[in-house]
């Protein structure tokens, strides 16, 4: 998951979780908010009636009357001043049932009890339930609305904020490592960005490239002064032994041996030719440039072994469509690729027995090219390295250390081919090259 | 014909000189591109071998000048630098031929005729071999005007052992001139049985050829009298 979106997700999430608490937690808070105000102002008409009574006197109240009572047209409010000789002094406000004219009400009521004119007298003052819970659906309402729409708000904002914090991020991804192919041209210019942890990744991520290009071109040259170096006294060998060779004084005898240095020292020159090749596609030294026609570029490869199909009574099939093509290969390389599988499969192959190559196109991929023969087969236990360098197999006891398929291998690697073998021993061995 | 063999590697330039002057060709040598340079004015060369690994100068330069000094001559690039680059260049710059070292002499010879084949455009290119006689320009072997069926392999192989006739020669070199870089040690040289013996069988149908020698434990060779 990108960062970006796990910033978003979790920002999502937890204001979401913010919001569900404060939903359930609102009416009681909205209850508690009202009830603590009912409470104020019942204290507040207390306050009131209590002045009133010290200014004018209770009289002014119960106007002869033993006790006074009176109550708003809807009976949402009530005051009475009742005498009770028994009554303590403790304020009382608590939820409790009143009848008033017939009607049986649910009141908050707030009791006190004070004395005057040396009598004392128990002031209740009321409010119904109902006033009290009117406000609060419309408070929640609004409460609810206001606060979503503040989280609105902060949810966009922060996506805002949170994209334009990791642009650079996105930038040095695309730039450095995304776009980036290997070899590493000189490196971009650095990222822009005020937030120093982007600028150190930028800058670690460009001295990173730079090292790597850097060991890259270092073993480019190598391989370029090796190849010059092991070549050139193999070179002055090779020719001094073919001058030798057919020089006056030299007996049958002598030229046997001669012919078998000249042996030992093609084997050393294969080793190093293959071993450079493979160097050198590993060093992308080859342009991937080219499209090929993989039917011709059979033939062209069955032109230079269709001797040795013949001298064996090999039995050749060939099944590809003429105008299947793949695109940004290098001839060369892929012409390698196929002699050696093919080269092989009539090489380990038994006296008239098969080979097929075939090719077809496929729905992952442009096409994939098998090659199948009936030859001696691959131990199961040597299936997996046979792709190894200097492993040496039964195949090539013969002739030593076979890097033919090291090869295959390489230029499987560099063109991202998917090469896959599978081998009954004694029955046969197929190579499937899959085309990306 | 006569050749200029600009070599830095003196060893390698002197075995080259032997075997030229073996196959009668004169030879000058020079072992640095300032050498090289004043040969080219001093004398005319048909061939200029040319390494591109001098010690003063870029072989490739150096082929470049040579070229306005000396523009008749043919030139064929040794290197063992083996870039591929250079090969591309090579050509471009209007080099005749490209060979890798390490080379089989052998090699260096058939690429040279073949150039001045390919150059002087010869009509009469017809080379008698005992009772038949070879086409060199259209690559047939032929008895009595009658053209005789060979694989284009087993035509190269003939026409590689009459160059080299009267020389022994290994399978090693028969493959690798067949192949080329693609030969690979005794497996392929074992093919150069099947194509030996498939061209006695195929001339052997017309007329006797004793010419054509196995040398015992060595390889093949084609006699003929000089």
């Amino acid at each position: 998951m990108k960062l970006i979106a796990k910033l978003t997700l979790f920002n999502t999430v937890s204001k979401l979780a913010i919001v569900l608490l404060f939903v359930s937690l609102l009416p009681l808070l909205v209850n508690e908010i009202l009830s603590q105000y009912t409470n104020h102002y019942l204290r507040q008409q207390k306050e009131k009636v209590l002045a009133e009574v010290q200014q004018k006197g209770i009289d002014y109240y119960l106007q002869g009357q033993e006790s006074y009572g009176s109550y708003t047209m809807l009976k949402e409010e009530y005051i009475s001043l009742e005498p009770d000789a028994n009554a303590t002094y403790r304020d009382t406000i608590e939820t409790s049932p009143r009848v008033i004219e017939d009607d049986t009400l649910s009141y908050r009521v707030l009791r006190h009890v004070f004395e005057t004119s040396n009598k004392k007298y128990v002031l209740e003052v009321g409010r119904t339930t109902g006033t009290i819970g009117r406000y609060s659906q419309p408070l929640q309402r609004l409460a609810l609305s206001v606060l979503t729409g503040l989280i609105f708000l902060t949810l966009l904002i922060d996506l805002v904020y949170t994209r334009i914090i990791l642009k650079p991020l996105n930038t040095i991804i695309s730039r450095r490592i995304l776009n980036a192919r290997f070899p590493f041209k000189d490196a971009a210019p650095p990222v822009k960005t005020t937030t120093s942890d982007f600028v150190y990744l930028d800058r670690c991520l460009v001295d990173l490239m730079k090292k790597i290009k850097d060991a890259f071109d270092k073993e480019r040259e190598f391989t370029s002064n090796a190849s010059h170096e092991l070549m050139t006294p193999i070179s002055i060998l090779q020719n001094k032994f073919e001058n030798l060779m057919v020089h006056g004084d030299v007996s049958e005898e002598i030229q046997e041996k001669i012919l078998a240095m000249m042996n030992t020292l093609n084997r050393l020159k294969k080793i190093v030719r293959s071993l450079l090749l493979i160097s050198r596609i590993e060093n992308d030294q080859y342009a991937k440039t080219e499209t090929i026609n993989i039917y011709r570029m059979i033939g062209e490869v069955m032109d230079e072994l269709s001797d040795r199909v013949e001298a064996k009574n090999l039995k050749l099939t060939i099944d590809i469509p003429l105008n299947m093509e793949v695109r940004g290969v290098n001839h060369d390389l892929i012409f390698q690729l196929f002699y050696n599988l093919i080269n092989n499969a009539i090489r380990y192959n038994k006296e008239n027995g098969s080979i097929s190559i075939m090719a077809k196109k496929t729905q992952q991929g442009p096409c994939i090219v098998t090659v199948e023969d009936t030859g001696i087969g691959i131990q199961r236990e040597e299936l997996d390295t046979i792709f190894n360098r200097f492993k040496k197999s039964r195949r090539s006891s013969e002739d030593g250390y076979g890097l033919g398929l090291s090869i295959v291998k390489s230029i499987a690697d560099y063109h991202s081919l998917d090469i896959q073998v599978s081998s009954v021993q004694e029955e046969g061995t197929t190579f499937i090259v899959g085309f990306p | 014909m006569k050749i200029l063999i600009v070599e830095d590697e003196r060893s390698l330039a002197l075995e080259i000189e032997a075997f030229m002057m073996k196959a009668f060709y004169l030879c000058d040598l020079a072992f640095t591109a300032k050498v090289a340079q004043q040969k080219m004015l001093d004398s005319k060369y048909d061939f200029i071998l040319l390494d591109l690994g001098l010690p003063d100068l870029d072989g490739l330069r150096l082929l470049e000048l040579a070229k306005k000094s000396c523009p008749d001559a043919s030139y064929i690039i040794l290197t063992a630098r083996g870039d591929l680059e250079d090969r591309i260049k090579g050509l471009d710059l209007g080099a005749d031929d490209y060979l890798a070292k390490p080379f089989s002499l052998l090699e260096l010879q058939s690429r040279m005729q073949a150039i001045t084949r390919r150059k002087s455009g010869l009509k009469d290119s017809m080379v008698p071999l005992g009772d038949f006689s070879v086409d060199l320009s259209k690559r047939v072997i032929c008895f009595n005007n009658q053209v005789i069926d060979l694989s284009r392999k087993e035509y190269d192989l003939l026409s590689y052992m009459l160059l080299h006739k009267n020389r022994p020669l290994t399978r090693l070199q028969l493959s690798e001139h067949i192949w080329g870089n693609f030969a690979d040690d005794d497996y392929d040289s074992n093919y150069i049985d099947v194509h030996v013996k498939n061209i006695r069988k195929k001339l052997t149908a017309f007329a006797p050829v004793e010419w054509l020698q196995t040398i015992r434990g060595v390889g093949y060779k084609i006699k003929v009298e000089a």
